[in-house]
């Protein structure tokens, strides 16, 4: 465990745009929708940042064996609790780092196959959130759902901060959808909806 | 792709088709055993002697078609599996190490408990563990090994469950896979058999001190020990004439023999004509018995398993008697999944090591060792497979 966070899994697969990272975790650990997480970049001193935006549980052939058999609860713990289940992340790229400047951009090269994706900590989130510019990579890819995707990593990203500056920062948030989202105020509605209902 | 299916076409409809004749053969052999196990089944005592001399089951006390029905359990009773896998010395590797791994599950029945799952890897790379003798440990040996870190792990499994003197808090089954029998060292010297046998043993005496029961579950066996009991039974234990003539149950295994159990039942106890068995075992006080049992759910089709326990589980008279335990726990066990006890799947699955972390291992040793000043190399061999077998690995 490297710096105190949590690796998430490894890089299975990886484009510019996003990279598929392999991983078998306890249930209770299943990385969470909308999460902040970063890898090393091919260049030294680079970091890549993502959003995690779909997570898939494999199917299991030992668990299809009682899903019809009614099994007593020391089978459903031990399945739940103990068993790894095979798990794929897809992670959208959002940015990157070199040295100390954070871009809102594509990086120039994607993770390497078998890179350790790490879960970011709550300083990263606020130092990768201190700017709105990764949106427009957001709400510009059609294969991801951008609207819950925005939403839920604000939530993290306000959740990140103290208390008395949460509210702030998601008015600010909303300030830049509003901007980016001016012709389209059905969609624009509905973000800020989810936005509202965001745990303050 | 070399292996051309397309050349195999007909081979396998032929095969199809010689099976299909065999098993008419197959099923008239198994009434007539039958019929014999009914016809002989008060000749035990008589067939004792001669039955270890020809590989046949050693009858008991037991009527040979005795049914015993499945027992009632306590409401609260714990099963503990363990099994173990192996990467073997690779003298194509970058060094020579062994590695066993021993997965078990302890799953506490009645409780609502969450199983406690375990995973212990063991890495062996000295001269003094790569050796025994002027043997190197692989093959059979490396077998051997990995059944005593099995039974050393079940045994400490056990005593974890109540430290010290205290007993155990509920009856406890402990259970491996496959067999209680080192006879894979039958070929090798007395002195080989003799310091693996003793050390199995000794781990066998550990649970057995603590009160609990222990058993060996084989899925699907082949044995056909019963079937020449009832070979020697038909020539009046007289063994120079059952040796004269040939067998005809020698390709009926004794578990198609006993698909007649109800669901549940066990069949009688037989005794293990090994030589093992009667040269260290007995010796021992741990002779191997064993029973055949139908593990299905009422109303479904037999499945036929092979349930091994010492001496000591077959004739103990305590208030839960451990047989009944081996009999309940099993059958218990193998009714959540269906055939096969859940703890043994799942110290299987525990102990399973998978090809990526094989690769991952040797690299973690060849990496340890450029950090230690040598230079690790592949043989030309290894190397050249592992360029020919990229993608179809696993």
């Amino acid at each position: 465990m490297a710096d105190g966070v949590i690796p998430v899994g490894r890089v299975l697969r990886a484009s510019n745009r996003g990279f598929v990272v392999g991983c078998r975790v306890m249930q209770p650990d299943i990385p969470a929708f909308g999460s902040f997480v970063r890898a090393e970049g091919r260049a030294p001193e680079t970091t890549i940042y993502g959003l995690i935006y779909d997570v898939v549980v494999q199917d299991d052939l030992f668990v299809r064996r009682f899903i019809i058999a009614d099994p007593p609860e020391e089978v459903v713990r031990d399945q739940r609790e103990n068993r790894q289940v095979p798990i794929e992340v897809s992670v959208l790229t959002v940015g990157y780092r070199e040295s100390d400047h954070i871009f809102h951009a594509i990086p120039p090269q994607p993770p390497v196959t078998m890179d350790t994706l790490y879960q970011c900590s709550p300083e990263e989130v606020m130092a990768f959130t201190q700017r709105f510019d990764y949106f427009r990579l957001v709400l510009s890819r059609p294969e991801v759902p951008a609207d819950d995707l925005l939403a839920a990593s604000l939530q993290v990203a306000a959740v990140a901060r103290p208390a008395q500056e949460r509210e702030d920062f998601l008015v600010e948030a909303g300030r830049e959808l509003a901007r980016l989202l001016a012709g389209d105020l059905l969609r624009l509605d509905g973000l800020l909806k989810r936005l509202r209902s965001v745990d303050r | 792709m070399t292996l051309e299916l397309n050349r195999l076409t007909r081979a396998v409809q032929e095969m199809g088709q010689t099976l299909a004749h065999q098993q008419k053969d197959f099923n008239q052999w198994v009434e007539r055993a039958r019929a014999w196990l009914a016809e002989f089944a008060d000749r035990g005592p008589t067939l004792r002697e001669a039955a270890p001399e020809v590989g046949a089951a050693i009858p008991t006390d037991e009527p040979l078609d005795a049914v015993i029905p499945l027992p009632p359990l306590p409401e609260r009773f714990t099963v503990i599996g363990a099994d173990g896998t192996q990467i073997g010395p690779d003298r194509h590797g970058a060094a020579l190490y062994y590695l066993i791994n021993v997965g078990s599950l302890v799953y506490r029945h009645g409780s609502g408990q969450t199983p406690e799952a375990r995973s212990l890897p063991d890495l062996r790379y000295r001269e003094e563990d790569l050796y025994e003798g002027k043997l190197l440990v692989q093959g059979n040996l490396l077998d051997v090994r990995r059944d005593r870190a099995e039974i050393e792990h079940l045994a400490d499994r056990v005593e974890a469950e109540s430290p010290g003197q205290t007993p155990l808090p509920n009856p406890t089954l402990a259970l491996v896979d496959g067999t209680l029998l080192l006879w894979v060292l039958e070929n090798l010297s007395a002195e080989v058999k003799e310091r693996n046998v003793r050390g199995y043993l000794r781990q066998l005496d550990r649970i057995r001190r603590k009160g609990a029961a222990v058993a060996a579950f084989t899925s699907r066996p082949r044995y056909t020990e019963v079937g020449r009991l009832l070979h020697l039974a038909r020539f009046g234990e007289d063994r120079t004439r059952a040796e004269a003539e040939p067998n005809p149950l020698e390709r009926v295994p004794d578990q198609a023999i006993f698909s007649f159990l109800p669901p549940g039942a066990r069949s009688a106890l037989f005794t293990s004509p090994r030589a093992i068995n009667r040269t260290y075992y007995q010796a021992g006080g741990q002779e191997i018995r064993f029973f055949y049992i139908n593990v299905a759910r009422e109303g479904e089709e037999p499945v036929i398993a092979r349930v091994e326990v010492p001496a000591w589980v077959a004739g103990d008279p305590g208030e839960t008697p451990l047989l009944a335990l081996a009999h309940g726990g099993v059958v218990a066990q193998s009714r959540i999944a269906g055939g096969f006890p859940y703890v043994l799947a799942r110290a299987d699955e525990l102990a399973y090591i998978s090809g990526p972390e094989r690769e991952r291992l040797e690299e973690m040793v060849e990496t340890a060792l450029l950090a230690a000043g040598l230079r690790p190399a592949l043989s030309p061999k290894a190397y050249y497979k592992s360029l020919t077998r990229q993608g179809r690995r696993w």
